[in-house]
């Protein structure tokens, strides 16, 4: 007759598994401190670091950036609060909250003219002018802009960032501060326009491949919104669209209050 | 100095009356300040409709206000007292980059600055006069200067006066 495992032989196997788990959990804890451990290290390197090159991070925006995807990497988020060590440190929350706080006066200041939609660019432009010399050797870059309106963007759904070529490429990016998401048409639509700051029906149609109702609709909603204007003194109806218009862009007029 | 002219002068919808009524009110008010900053610029007091119709266009970019769209910019501005029609036919205007009141204590102003007071000085002297070159007034349509000065005499600070064929003014 085979030999069935006796109850010591079950008892042997149970205490084996015990040990087993036991030594897995020890892992398992091992692993975890050491990872702890790695975090620290990693994390007090990254305070050094950002200590050590506090100027360079302050002044250059592509240094800035690189920075940013470090702590972004280890789930560090300087710009989290502006107070803290990060902010203490760096002043790097001051900063980016004096961007947040001129990026929604110069929207506010632009959008009668273009129905609350600017171009990264100009939105650029107008901030470098007004900034001021204070600050200009503090240069802002597109990425700082939108670290400042992803900021914004948490406090509520009046901002947002238009992508017309879906790549995180800057020159075509759009910035919304007037509540209300774009559909896709429409994004398809100022994608068309940008160029030459118009379109048409017929335009729209060729390069599209929409029938006429649907260019009509999403034109005229645009017109609605404020952000196209129509020229009815061509052969064939022109909407325009400001917030690509070139000589917009060179107004002196706007000028922000200084910082505090 | 060259006049600088604002960026829809060169967009060429803002010679479009707009379908889109919250455009249609930004068009009508950036034309409001069109009129305004140009006749202020140009020393303009009086404006006659047909002689301004390069202001309502541009050629460079080949567009200009239809009728229809100057006289709603003109009604626009008369809605907010930028301008007053001297004629029944609606031909000329006089336009207020300042208004009358604001005339009366610019030139109530220059006469107490000049000691001018409780003296009578004629129209032409004030409008014409070798000092008053520099002053903003100088060159006022004579329409205009009375009803500035009008405004001084509801508050007691001027008098017109007739004297001798000439229209004069005594300050208070």
């Amino acid at each position: 007759m085979r030999k069935r495992p006796g109850i010591g032989a079950i008892h042997k196997q149970r205490v084996e598994q015990e040990r087993f788990r036991g030594k897995a959990t020890e892992l398992q804890d091992n692993v975890f401190e050491q990872m702890t451990n790695q975090m620290e290290k990693f994390r007090t390197n990254l305070e050094t670091f950002a200590s050590k090159h506090r100027n360079e991070i302050k002044k250059n925006p592509a240094f800035r950036k690189q920075f940013q995807d470090m702590c972004a990497s280890i789930g560090v988020d300087p710009l989290a609060s502006s107070k803290g060590f990060w902010s203490e440190l760096l002043g790097v929350g001051d900063f980016y909250y004096e961007i947040a706080v001129q990026v929604i006066e110069v929207c506010l200041a632009t959008s009668p003219r273009n129905g609350g939609l600017i171009t990264l660019g100009e939105l650029r432009q107008r901030l470098i002018k007004a900034r001021g010399k204070a600050q200009h050797h503090q240069e802002i870059s597109n990425d700082d802009i939108i670290r400042a309106i992803k900021k914004l963007k948490v406090l509520g759904p009046g901002f947002s960032i238009v992508s017309l070529k879906g790549t995180q490429d800057t020159s075509d990016i759009l910035i919304r501060s007037i509540p209300g998401e774009l559909s896709a048409d429409h994004t398809e639509v100022l994608k068309a326009a940008e160029a030459q700051s118009f379109t048409s029906v017929k335009a729209l149609k060729s390069t599209l491949n929409w029938d006429d109702v649907r260019c009509l609709q999403i034109l005229n909603e645009l017109l609605r919104d404020g952000v196209a204007w129509v020229d009815e003194q061509s052969p064939e109806k022109m909407y325009w669209f400001p917030s690509f218009f070139k000589p917009l862009m060179s107004e002196d007029e706007i000028v922000l209050p200084p910082p505090n | 100095m060259e006049f600088s002219w604002p960026w829809e002068y060169d967009f060429p919808p803002f010679f479009t009356l707009q379908p889109n009524l919250d455009t249609l009110r930004k068009q009508l008010e950036a034309w409001r300040k069109l009129v305004l900053d140009y006749c202020r610029h140009n020393k303009i007091f009086v404006l006659d409709v047909q002689e301004s119709i390069s202001l309502f266009q541009n050629k460079a970019i080949d567009r200009q206000l239809s009728t229809e769209g100057i006289n709603r910019v003109l009604e626009s501005l008369l809605e907010y007292n930028q301008i007053e029609w001297c004629d029944k036919a609606k031909k000329q205007c006089l336009v207020y980059w300042k208004n009358p009141q604001e005339w009366g204590n610019l030139i109530y102003r220059y006469a107490s600055d000049k000691g001018m007071t409780n003296t009578v000085c004629t129209f032409y002297e004030l409008t014409a006069g070798d000092d008053v070159q520099n002053e903003e007034f100088a060159g006022m349509d004579q329409s205009l200067l009375v009803k500035a000065l009008k405004t001084l005499e509801a508050t007691n600070k001027a008098e017109i006066i007739m004297f001798g064929g000439n229209e004069g003014v005594k300050f208070f």
